[in-house]
This record gives C-alpha cells, structure tokens and sequence, in this order.
C-alpha cells in the first residue's frame, strides 16, 4: 500500500524534472543457485537494453523453501515478481491454483519445437503450456573408471561389479544413491519403476489429469530391488537418511563404485581433488535385465505469473532467459543440461562437456514425475512407503498396495472437496 | 463497568491476534479450499472433520508428537535442575560466574534451524563426530537417521541439548529467589544435602518447574523447524510431528481447508496440558 502511495507521488515527479521516463523492469524469482548462474547474461542483457531491465531476486537456495516463499506471496495476492523459475513438479499445481498465465498465446504454439523431446515433458497441463524449460537436468549414473573397464548395462551387471569390488576389498560399497524421506527419494524410486518396466502415474483428462497406477507386479519388483540393494549389502543401510550430498560425500571419499546423482556432481567430483578425481565417469541409469533404464527429469523452468502488470515484457524476458545463449553460458560454466537440440549438435559445445552427450540421451529418454495438481501429495505417499519399507522393514508388495491405496484416496478426498 | 473499559485495549488485542485467527481456521475447515477449487472456498460440510476422525496419519502424528514432548521435556527438566543446582554452587552463593552461565546458554542463543544442521552432520554416517568417536573406539559406526527407533531417540537429544540450557536458566532464578536463611536454618538443624533438596528447595521451586514445563510444553508440541531440518519427519514418517503436517498441507499441497481442520484439532489437542496446568494452580493456590 505504502510503496504503491510512493510510486505515485514519486513517478509524476520524475517526469515532472524532465527525466527520461525510468525502464521497465521484469522481475525474476529463482533459486540463489540459478540467480548466481544466470547473473553474468543477465548483467549483458541489462547494458544491452535501455529500456528493459531485468531484475533477479536471489530466493534460497533450497527448492521447498523457494516454493514457500513464492507461495506466501501469491497467497497474499500481493507478490512483486514478474517471472518464476519453477520445479517441473510445481507446474499443475501452480496452473491449477491459478497463479500461472498461459504462454502459448505469448510464445506461439510451437515455441518448445526447437526443444529435445524429454525437455517438453511436463511443461503442459490442461491444454495449456506453463512452464518454459530452462534446464533439462536428469538423474545419472557416475561410475569408477579406475575399477572397472566400462560401465554396467543393466541391474544385474551393476549388482555383480558391486559385489566382486567388495568382496576383493576395492570398495566397501557398491551403489549409493538417496533415500532419505524427501522429495530425492520420489526421483529414486520413480527411476527404479522405469528401470522394472512399471509406472507410477496413467495420464488423463480432468483436474487431476490421471490417475496412479502402481498395481502390478513390475512396481513391487522396482521397490524390491531397493530393498534389495542394502539387504545384501550392495548400498549401505546409510542410505535410508541420505539426499544428495551425503550419497556425494561418500562417493567422493573412494568409498563405493557407482552413484547416482544430477549432474551438478561432475564437476564437484573430478576437479574436486580427492581420492576419486579422474577416475569418474557417467551414463545413463541401468535398467533390470531387457528394460530400459532412465534418468528423472529434474528440469526447472520459467512461469509467467497471472499478477504481472506486463506480460507482454515478461513473456519476452523470459524467452530470452530460456533460450540458447543463457542456456550455453549455464552448460558451459555450470554444466546444467540444455534443452535445446541445437545446442546439443554445437561442435564447440561438445568439445568443450564431456557429459554433453550423456545428457542428451538422458534426457531424450527422461522419465517423468506425475504431471498432477495433486503431486506433492503423491510424491509424500510413496515417499513414506518406501523409506518405511527401506528403513524398518516390511515386505515390498506391501508398500506398492499402501502407497496405491493411499493415492486413490488423496484422489478421493480431493475429488470429495470438489463436491 | 469501568473495569471492563479499562480492560478493553488489552481484550481488543486478544481478539485481534488470537480469536480472529481461529474464527478463521474454524470457518475455513468448513470449507474445501485447495488447487482443485481453484483455492476458491468451496463449503463441503463437516468433510473435513470427518476426513480427520479416519485420518490415521493426524492420529499417529498426534501420539508421536505427545511422546516427543512428554520425554525430551520431562529429560529437560531433570537435567535442567541439576545443571541449575551446580550453577547456583553451594548454599545460595553464587559459584558459576558470567562466562559460565553464558557459556551454558549458548545451544539455546543458537537458531533452531542452524543447530538442526549441525545434529545433522554430528549423526552423520560415516563421517560425522559421533560416528568417527565410534570408529575411534574400534566400534562400527551407526547410521543414526535411518531407523525410527534411533532418529526418534536422536531428534530427542538434540531437543534436549537445545532446550536444557533454559530451563535451567529459569529454575536458577527460582532457586535465587528463594532466601538462603531457610536453607541455612535447615542445616542447623543437621540437614543435609538430601534433605535440603526435598524438603525446601524442590517445594519452593515447584511454581518454576510448572512454569518451565508450560513453557516448554507448548514448545514441544508445536515442534517443527528441528524436525524439517533434522529429519524431514522420516523415517517413514516416524518422526513427523502435528505442525509439520499442518504445514505440508496447507503451503505443500495447497489444501487450506484440511490443513486448517489440522491445525485447529491441534490447537484443541495443545489446549488441555495448558488447563491441566490451570487446574493444578487452582489447586494449588487454594491448598495455600
């Protein structure tokens, strides 16, 4: 209330003394991570343009923590940002709470084409697109080059490698990877369905856009093989508390032979100087025997919030943010996955990241989370079943029906919401 | 007539920090309010309150977090008093000096969120301080956050590391305000030390430890940023608490109507230590 009484008096004034009339400025929240990386282009795009400015709002660093400092303000119906850098997962429930405004009708229809197709994945709910990737990150498989020859390519080759490096002593881990009750664990989990041939999630029309579908025999031997992992020892009992720096610490440290991580960890683990630096390499994920392994698509995009005085600007800003100049800058000093295909086939560009070509096939196969309002309430259920499952015990076909049951009446209750 | 005018500030204030926010919550756990209503408040009866009477995780919440506060806080008050009786020093003197006193209210100074952090790492296995003191003494380490049993014990000692510091803060100015003639008399009377415990200092003391343990009672059992920090109320939700649920429901799932029906139950649920210990006043001041 108080700065719009300030902008009143103040901007007719500036006018008044003759001044050139002050630009505009879109203003972007994002995580302090992101807000670092993107500073340098963005700092060029300011010089660049007189007119229009583009302000970054360093959020935490922590993406729950951003969600509920973006979500206070637009609960209050009061938030000062133009554009928000958004996790994939966030996308239905932010359209369906009716913060986002569409960006087809700004961008065009065909404004993700020039995209790899993985990248497009969750970018669209109920007809509309919300989101504009950024970053096509996915989980993958860092290995040992120093212990084995080439990396496994499936579950059982990655399960005998462990075994025989542990038995003769060169590790005393085979496979960490997080299992801590939080949102890493979903990736974990919805990576392991992939690689057992299950799926977590039937799309479908209506407000929920599907339902879960976790029956099935495929899902109880997908959690199973988790369970499996540290009962035999393969991946320590440890990694029921872990996210993804301890799973990283320990990898790093020389303990174990394979980690699964994003791709942040490249450049952490071979030019970090420690036991294992030029001894990491990376793949894709393994699936089990005659399955096709995949990496979660841990992508964060753009969204155009409903509130912004001037969509036309922030729709333009963000376009830029999301195309292949930022995007080359933030692949070649930070190593976080493009989207675009064309960035993929620069020459330069491959020279310059050895994971460049890991990450396309990453992400052209990307498994997606369930692209549904309801998702945080999903992801808690599972998330729940199996780090119970991983840490107290129980059987796994157990754990699949709970974590079904359970999510058929987060549908319930919310469709008993709706009246 | 005047005393009601003159209460009026001090009643109006009341109702604007504290019956305006509970009219609300009740009115909205009345309503579906969440992403499927577009957060428009959409009235659905009692289905809300129904919701929670079957919603076994709100009960298993509510049992843990009771037992969370009864046992860190019942831990804190043991501890609190002998760390109050070595700080007061022998016979009402004043043994511990500044720097002491200071020093023993550093992990209560610390942001909960920083010191959660902390225990993180402290459990952290294999690297963590405690791990590597296990492995120093040719034991294996313990991945301390990965089974119920142990992360709930560990979210226990962290509170209580946090927390003792301030109760024995509070019981030291009891145990300062209690005159040192009764003590002395006590010991010509060949008391001791025992004696002087039970019979004079603990009776006097007693308005503080309720006090205490009000204080911490209601902090107990709203318990969150430890939690989310510490634990993220894992394993399998063994450590979650009632506030956290609240929170994941209303700013996680975006369902205000359930999430304030939580809120108020837990609020309704907070309420009764707060009038057991109104009850025990009352008793108390009418024995008296």
């Amino acid at each position: 209330m108080s700065l719009g009484l300030l902008l009143g008096v103040a901007l007719p004034h500036s006018l008044a003394a003759g001044a050139v009339p002050s630009p505009l400025t879109v203003r972007v929240l994002m995580p302090a991570s992101f807000a670092d990386a993107t500073a340098e282009p963005v700092k060029r795009f300011n010089v660049a343009h007189r007119d229009l400015q583009v302000e970054v709002v360093r959020g935490p660093l922590d993406g729950d923590t951003l969600s509920d400092l973006a979500v206070s303000g637009l609960l209050l119906g009061d938030t000062p940002y133009d554009l928000l850098l958004i996790d994939q997962t966030w996308t239905a429930r932010y359209a369906a709470a009716g913060w986002l405004a569409p960006l087809e009708p700004l961008l065009g229809e065909d404004a993700l084409d020039g995209m790899v197709a993985g990248a497009r994945l969750a970018t669209r709910f109920d007809g509309h697109l919300w989101r504009f990737p950024l970053q096509g990150d996915t989980g993958l498989l860092y290995w040992r080059t120093d212990l084995m020859d080439r990396p496994p390519r499936d579950t059982a080759e990655l399960e005998s490698i462990s075994r025989r490096l542990q038995r003769h002593g060169r590790v005393r881990w085979g496979y960490l990877w997080q299992g801590r009750q939080y949102e890493g664990l979903s990736c974990v989990v919805s990576e392991a369905l992939q690689a057992f041939g299950a799926h977590w999630w039937e799309p479908g029309r209506g407000v929920v856009g599907g339902r879960p579908s976790l029956e099935g025999p495929e899902a109880v031997a997908a959690v199973r093989w988790l369970q499996h992992l540290i009962l035999s020892g393969i991946s320590p009992p440890a990694v029921v508390g872990f996210a993804e720096n301890e799973a990283l610490q320990l990898f790093a440290a020389g303990e174990a032979a394979f980690l699964r991580n994003w791709p942040y960890a490249y450049a952490l683990l071979q030019e970090g100087g420690g036991p294992v630096a030029g001894h990491v390499g990376v793949t894709t994920l393994v699936g089990a025997p005659g399955q096709r392994g995949a990496g979660t698509l841990g992508s964060w995009g753009l969204a155009l919030l409903r509130s912004s005085p001037h969509p036309r600007e922030a729709a333009s800003v963000l376009r830029w943010l999301g195309g292949e100049e930022v995007q080359r800058h933030l692949a070649q000093r930070y190593g976080y996955a493009p989207t675009w295909t064309s960035l993929y086939e620069d020459e330069s560009l491959q020279r310059d990241l050895p994971l460049l070509a890991v990450q396309r096939r990453a992400l052209e196969g990307a498994v997606v989370r369930p692209v549904t309002p309801l998702y945080a309430q999903l992801s808690d259920v599972l998330q729940r079943q199996v780090n119970g499952l991983l840490s107290g015990g129980g059987s796994p076909a157990a754990a699949i029906t709970t974590s079904q049951g359970q999510s058929e009446l987060v549908l319930r209750a919310a469709a008993g919401t709706t009246g | 007539m005047t005393a009601w005018l003159l209460m009026l500030p001090a009643l109006t204030l009341l109702a604007v920090v504290f019956l305006a926010p509970l009219a609300r919550y009740a009115w909205l756990s009345a309503h579906a309010t969440s992403v499927l209503t577009a957060l428009e408040p959409v009235a659905n009866g009692g289905a809300n309150w129904l919701r929670l009477a079957q919603d076994g995780r709100f009960w298993q919440d509510a049992g843990q977090t009771l037992r969370f506060a009864a046992v860190s806080v019942g831990l804190e008050l043991l501890l609190g008093l002998a760390l109050a009786l070595l700080l007061r020093g022998p016979r009402g003197g004043r043994a511990a000096g500044g720097g002491l006193r200071t020093a023993v209210l550093l992990p209560w100074a610390l942001p909960a969120t920083v010191m959660a952090l902390g225990w993180r790492w402290i459990y952290n296995e294999p690297h963590g301080p405690l791990n590597s003191l296990l492995i120093a003494a040719g034991l294996p380490p313990y991945p301390f956050l990965s089974t119920p049993a142990s992360t709930w014990f560990a979210v226990v000692v962290a509170d209580v590391w946090r927390s003792t510091p301030f109760v024995a803060l509070l019981l030291l100015a009891g145990l300062q305000a209690i005159p040192p003639e009764l003590e002395e008399a006590l010991v010509l009377e060949g008391a001791d030390r025992w004696q002087i415990l039970r019979r004079l200092l603990l009776p006097l003391l007693s308005p503080w430890i309720g006090l205490a343990a009000l204080f911490r009672l209601a902090q107990a059992l709203g318990v969150f940023d430890l939690i989310q920090v510490l634990t993220g109320g894992g394993p399998a939700g063994s450590t979650e608490s009632l506030a956290l649920y609240a929170y994941l429901n209303a700013m996680r799932f975006l369902d205000f109507g359930y999430g304030a029906t939580v809120l108020l139950a837990t609020f309704l649920l907070l309420l009764l230590p707060g009038l057991l210990w109104l009850m025990w006043q009352r008793r108390a001041g009418s024995a008296a």
